[in-house]
């Protein structure tokens, strides 16, 4: 055994140059662990890894010796380092799995010897034939083992070349007769296959395995590849080769060895079969993770730290909904169209959800704060105003603006807060005129932070207007609380909880007006913190709002001592203050990302919001606060991104809600369905054009305009479906049938004609009744004829029955008898491409089975492994069904249909319309066989065709 | 989702294989041939000892085209027929046979091969006892679960496996479709502990390993099962929990050696390997391919190996009817001896081992069950062997 030591001594031992002196002092660090390493018995062959190094080892000696000498060396020593290391795990593993091992075998042991004894009690009565024999055996032994020589066999381990005298055997054969076991009905053969409802996408390690699929031919005895070469050369490229765990500690120890030379990338490079330069790079990166380890690995630990506390944004947690969610299908993990589809985002979107009854959604809705909440905004603005009424006036049109805008949304007034809705309705149809406006009534002076190019010249004269409204406002205001005190006396004697939560609000509210007043009053203070005051006021009254129940008492207390505690009252907005800092801050990022949806969803609507998005996280108050917060922020300048996003889609989703009416009303003119509309004519023409080509494969485009020259559909030769981004009324859109009294069952059906299937959210008056009546006929619609055409979409199946064939092998067999063109069912499989097809059809026509049915331009539907039972249904020349691929939901499917009347019990056939020269023998030659066994395997990958 | 891929071991430094040498016995074991039995004219597919049941540590089971055979190992190195069941179809050629248990502990043994019905028949009472019909094709392999051995499971060339309940006759789940097996399925493997695991192999060079865990309530329900069984809510497991790539060609033997993997391909070589599951991230499953124990003139399909019941060895035949008997867990592994015979020619389908290692059986092609057994061995079966293995048994 040659081991590393005696390798290394060659060099160093004659190298006399200063260089290899050099490196004469180092290695002694690196060899001698060497030598440990390879102390071990564990290699089977340490010699033959050793030998190449020793051989080069003196070629390059005999040069002189130089560098990459030495640095083969010290790579050739780590090496054998690595692989030792890996045989002494190797050991370790197994030894430790032979411990595990010995109880497992031990228990099944135990209850080998269980067995044994639950069985002599049970079977005590009944006779165990097999332990009479096998004592019977031993019987026999003992009595003939007279001759024990016979016994007698010859060594023969190994090559040993003696003959065996072989021991007999106790001849039993006439005493055991052999017992029959009965012939029992085989099944046709078959492989075994998964019933699939619908059509699935092929799984990806097919695609994998398919490269390097053998057959084995039983009749030659010899094994086929089946598998295109080209591919796998293409697939070994794309591999980007990874350094491994060992490769880094050679690369490493390498280098802090031999120090970082040309030379030494170069043999490293040799070695490890990579560019030097790679090498290099790899080892920078080493060198830059070893310091950094620790402090990256702490660095990690915040990370995760702060990701428990959900610190994620929508998009990180919606991806994997993105990336599953099938918008076609409304399900996850859509087997059809498959993972990862092209996101579509429709131009037309649905109006947010408008429904809004006026009741409040439970006990923390805004509409039981907003009103009081916007009152009080109004009031501190107004009492602010008295001191400088130029500047307020657009505070006070920004709540009054929010106000109006809630009301609007929610359009709803309770009783108790009519007297103020109307004040405010009358504000704001005063101030209608700045809010079409909105920008250009900012005056400079009030918000610098805007844009001075918006600032219009009816600035001078809406300042006028302002303290009008201002006035006006005061008034209601003042008006309205008087109102609400007296109501608050009535709810104290009803004493109920709802009214009582109003009239603490109220209550408090009052005070801090009154502190906030006496505020106003004792320190004239600056714009900025009035502004700050405003913020503070808002958010105690939600404060207040928030802790009113459990804060009855003190709220109490608050009233009583009114007006006399002002600085008690400060103090508790400056813990407002804070309350609001954390405000924008509270808001995580993902409840942030949330509302953005809901906006999106429902306009602005906080309780819909609240509940359908953010329950659990955040209140309606929450909701709507925080919706007023930002958009009111907007003079202040100060928010962060996701804030102004927010803003954004609240100012946003004003203008699309407007322009989306104004687009409704003409859509409706324009939807109007006509026989010669575009859509109609293109696909007449494709009708006709289409016969022998396949029908082409539909994927939604992304146009957000009317679909033009670079539509993806138009180019690919589809019609755009209810699943394109595209507008409806876009030219390519399929339109739909509008058929009364036809049933859309010929091809005066455009649906029909386009071998389409109808589609309800397309059609107009297509229909279809469930149930058998009894519950009731639904509203008629059009005429009283349910649409014929939506029996795939429906699974409107016959039920078909497996057997055995008259013909060959299985068969498909119909249950109850069916009419002329009536719809039988549906032939599912798995969709491949065509490529994929002709590969396993090489296979398949050696079985000389057909489960190939051409679909479309894109995919053949393969029923070898999954499908209906009508996949046995046998290819006859005289058929009495026929196969159609029909257009479903965008999905192009098969059914297959009774070609003429079908009694029951009957079997099906249809044609499988090879492709003339591809056809196997049974299906070209029909009158000679109607069997598919009887054909000879063809050459080629013959695919079912559709009608 | 679901979708498992193919998972390929790593190959290079740090990633080695301990490779057995073929050449050097140690010979820790000598054998001598002692019998040689003719069966029938045909192969002999199978031959395997009964572990289940203590008593019954000495018989074993034959399949030779349409007959299945019972035998007793005497000590004397004889054998002794205790039954022979012949299928009354003439063109019937079991192709396996394994021994189960009904759930009263009563022996039965499970044949199958060309025309895919399982036959399960009763060893006390000598008669049948179910008929299995259900596979579309030839079955390769059937296995009984050491820890419930009224389930039994089935490798067919339909490219599924099945697992039937022989109690009730029930076929409970079937192993197939989306992620099974893409040709025929050669052998099957039921873990040695791990009650819901198992491993297959076949013809698309794959070894898959399955969980039933989450169907065992179909299992349970197979036992009580009272109606037609052809009623009973079959259901169809499509995604293994692995599918590994250790060998580039047809993998025609699998064995679990604890947690590791013991599988033979065609490329004469069988493997020892470590699958590394991942069950929630499937993409992290990795294979780590530990040992190698090279098989000369091994790259025929349909060559079996088998090992004793405590794993210490495995023994193989090859194309030209030698025995290679390996130790299994020593690393790297060791060779213990090589058993030929100058009469034996013709391929060895298919070995046995008996409980302690100290026979060896082997069916050959041409219809023949050899025998070897160890020198100096004491002869009474059920002593423990010698050697560095202790073993606890009485």
């Amino acid at each position: 055994m040659e081991d590393a030591p005696s390798t290394a001594s060659i060099p160093s031992a004659s190298c006399r140059s200063l260089h290899c002196c050099h490196f004469l002092r180092r290695p002694s660090l690196c060899w001698h662990p060497s030598r440990a390493w390879l102390g071990g018995d564990a290699l089977p062959s340490p010699g033959a890894v050793a030998a190449p190094c020793s051989l080069l080892g003196s070629a390059m000696l005999s040069e002189g010796g130089n560098e990459s000498n030495y640095v083969l060396c010290v790579i050739d020593s780590l090496k054998k380092k690595v692989t030792a290391d890996r045989y002494i795990c190797i050991k370790k593993r197994i030894e430790e799995n032979s411990i595990k091992l010995s109880p497992i075998t031990q228990h099944s042991y135990d209850l080998s010897k269980v067995r044994q004894n639950c069985t002599t009690n049970s079977t005590e009565l009944v006779l165990n034939l097999l332990t009479r024999r096998r004592d019977d055996a031993l019987c026999a032994v003992n009595s003939l083992d007279v001759s024990p020589a016979e016994s007698e066999g010859g060594s023969c381990q190994d090559e040993c070349s003696s003959t065996v005298v072989l021991g007999g055997n106790l001849a039993a054969k006439n005493v055991v007769r052999p017992i029959k076991l009965p012939e029992v009905p085989k099944l046709p053969p078959y492989t075994t296959w998964t019933f699939l409802d619908r059509n699935q996408r092929m799984s990806e390690d097919q695609s994998v395995l398919g490269r390097r699929r053998i057959y084995y031919d039983t009749s030659c005895g010899e094994a086929l590849i089946c598998s295109d070469s080209e591919d796998e050369a293409v697939e070994d490229e794309e591999e980007k080769k990874e350094f491994k765990d060992s490769e880094d500690c050679i690369i490493r120890m390498t280098i802090q060895e031999c120090g970082m030379s040309d030379a030494v990338l170069e043999t490293l490079a040799r070695d490890i079969e990579r560019t030097p330069v790679d090498i290099k790079a790899r080892y920078e990166i080493l060198q830059g993770e070893k310091p950094e380890c620790s402090f990256k690995k702490a660095y990690e630990l915040d990370v995760k730290v702060e990701d428990v506390y959900c610190d994620k944004d929508l998009d990180a947690a919606l991806d994997s909904f993105d990336n599953l969610f099938c918008r076609r299908c409304l399900v996850f993990d859509c087997k059809l169209h498959g993972c990862s589809q092209d996101l579509v985002f429709p131009t037309e979107k649905q109006p947010p959800w408008g429904m809004d009854d006026g009741t409040p959604c439970g006990i923390h809705c805004h509409k039981l704060v907003s009103k009081p909440d916007a009152t009080m905004a109004i009031d501190s603005h107004l009492l602010v105003d008295v001191e400088e009424p130029t500047h307020s006036s657009d505070n006070a049109r920004n709540q009054i603006g929010s106000n109006k805008k809630r009301l609007g949304s929610s359009g709803q007034k309770t009783k108790s807060q009519q007297s103020e809705s109307s004040s405010t309705a009358r504000v704001s149809s005063e101030s209608s005129e700045s809010e079409v406006h909105p920008i250009s009534n900012k005056s400079p002076q009030q918000s610098p932070s805007l844009s001075k190019a918006k600032i219009g010249p009816k600035g001078g004269i809406k300042k006028s207007t302002n303290r009008r409204i201002a006035e006006r406002i005061l008034m209601s205001v003042k008006k309205g609380q008087r109102e609400m005190a007296s109501s608050d006396s009535n709810s104290i004697v009803n004493g109920c909880l709802w009214p009582r939560d109003m009239k603490l609000r109220s209550d408090t509210r009052n005070g801090i007006k009154d502190s906030v007043a006496s505020s106003q009053y004792n320190t004239p203070s600056t714009r900025s913190s009035r502004k700050k005051v405003v913020l503070q006021i808002e958010n105690n009254s939600s404060f207040a709002d928030g802790q009113s129940d459990s804060m009855e008492e003190t709220n109490n207390e608050h009233s009583a001592t009114d007006g006399c505690d002002s600085s008690r009252k400060e103090e508790c907005v400056d813990e407002n203050i804070c309350r609001q800092e954390d405000h924008g801050r509270s808001w995580k990022l993902i409840e942030q990302g949330l509302l953005l949806k809901g906006l999106e969803i429902f306009g602005k609507n906080s309780c819909l919001i609240a509940r359908n998005l953010l329950g659990g996280m955040k209140t309606c108050t929450d909701v709507s606060q925080y919706m007023n917060y930002v958009e009111n922020s907007s003079a202040s300048g100060a928010l962060s991104g996701v804030d102004s996003l927010v803003k954004g889609y609240i100012k946003g989703n004003e203008l699309r809600t407007r322009s989306r009416f104004v687009r409704r009303r003409g859509r409706v003119r324009r939807l109007k369905y006509t026989w010669k509309s575009a859509g109609y004519h293109f696909i007449r023409k494709r009708i006709t054009e289409r016969k022998d080509q396949p029908c082409r494969q539909y994927t939604p485009c992304g146009c957000q305009s009317a679909c033009g020259k670079q539509c993806s559909c138009l180019t690919n030769g589809t019609c755009c479906e209810k699943y394109c981004g595209c507008p409806k009324m876009c030219k390519n859109r399929f339109r739909g049938c509008h058929c009364a009294k036809s049933q859309c069952r010929s091809r005066q059906c455009p649906c029909f004609a386009a071998d389409r299937e109808c589609d309800p959210d397309v059609c107009r008056n297509c229909w279809v009744g469930c149930g058998d009546g009894t519950l009731g006929v639904p509203n008629q619609r059009g005429d009283n004829y349910e649409c014929r055409n939506m029996k795939l979409l429906l699974k409107q199946q016959q039920r078909v029955l497996l057997g055995r064939s008259d013909v060959s092998g299985w068969g498909a067999f119909l249950k109850n008898s069916v009419c002329k063109h009536e719809y039988l069912g549906e032939y599912t499989g798995e969709l491949i491409s065509h490529k994929e097809a002709d590969k396993r059809g090489k296979i398949y026509d050696r079985e000389n089975s057909s489960f190939l049915f051409n679909l479309n331009n894109e995919y053949v539907l393969d029923a070898y492994r999954m499908g209906d039972k009508l996949k046995f249904a046998n290819h006859s020349p005289d058929p009495n069904c026929y196969a159609k691929v029909i257009m479903v939901a965008g999905d192009h499917r098969v059914g297959i249909f009774a070609k003429e009347r079908i009694s029951a019990g009957e079997e099906l056939f249809y044609d499988y319309r090879y492709e003339p020269d591809r056809a196997p023998a049974w299906a070209r030659k029909p009158e000679a066989s109607g069997t598919k066994d009887e054909g000879q395997p063809s050459t080629g990958r013959a695919k079912k065709l559709a009608h | 989702m679901m979708v498992n891929q193919v998972v390929v071991p790593e190959v290079g430094l740090g990633h080695e294989v301990a490779v057995g040498s073929p050449t050097t016995p140690s010979r820790s074991r000598e054998y001598k041939a002692t019998n040689k039995h003719a069966e029938g004219k045909s192969p002999v597919y199978a031959v395997v000892f009964n572990f289940l049941d203590v008593r019954y540590h000495d018989v074993f089971a034959t399949a030779c085209g349409p007959r299945v055979s019972t035998y007793r190992c005497l000590t004397n190195g004889k054998f002794a027929l205790l039954q022979r069941y012949l299928a009354d179809d003439e063109t019937e050629s079991f192709y396996t046979v394994s021994w189960a248990c009904d759930t009263d502990g009563t022996p039965l043994l499970v044949a199958a091969g060309k025309s895919g019905v399982i036959r399960i028949i009763n060893c006390a009472t000598e008669k049948i006892h179910k008929t299995l019909v259900g596979h579309g094709k030839a079955i390769n392999e059937i296995k009984a679960q050491a820890l419930k051995p009224s389930l039994i499971i089935s490798a067919s060339k339909d490219e599924s496996i099945r697992l039937w309940n022989v109690h009730t006759g029930i076929f409970i789940l079937c192993f197939a479709g989306n992620e099974g097996h893409r040709n025929e399925v050669l052998s099957v493997d039921f873990h040695p502990s791990d009650i819901y695991r198992f491993a297959s192999c076949g013809m698309d060079n794959t070894v898959r390993i399955w969980s039933m865990k989450e169907f065992w309530p179909y299992i349970e329900k197979s036992y009580s099962w009272t109606d037609n069984p052809s009623k009973f809510p079959t259901k169809y497991v499509q995604f293994p929990v692995m599918v590994a790539a250790v060998h580039s060609n047809y993998v025609d033997c699998t064995r679990w050696l604890g947690d590791f993997i013991l599988s033979k391909s065609v490329e004469n070589e069988i493997l020892l390997w470590e699958p590394i599951i991942k069950e929630e991230s499937p993409g992290e499953s990795r294979v780590d391919v530990l040992q190698k124990y090279p098989v000369a003139d091994c790259n025929i399909w349909f060559i079996k190996f088998s090992c004793d019941f405590h794993f210490n060895q495995l023994a193989i035949g090859n194309r030209e009817g030698k025995v290679y008997v390996w130790e299994v867990q020593a690393s790297p592994p060791v060779l213990i001896t090589r058993l030929s015979n100058p009469q034996l020619k013709s391929p060895i389908r298919q070995t046995a081992v008996s409980f302690d290692g100290s026979t060896i059986l082997a069916g050959s092609d041409d219809g023949n069950i050899w025998r070897w057994d160890e020198v100096d061995h004491p002869t009474v079966p059920s002593v423990g062997r010698k050697g560095k293995q202790t073993m606890t048994e009485s």
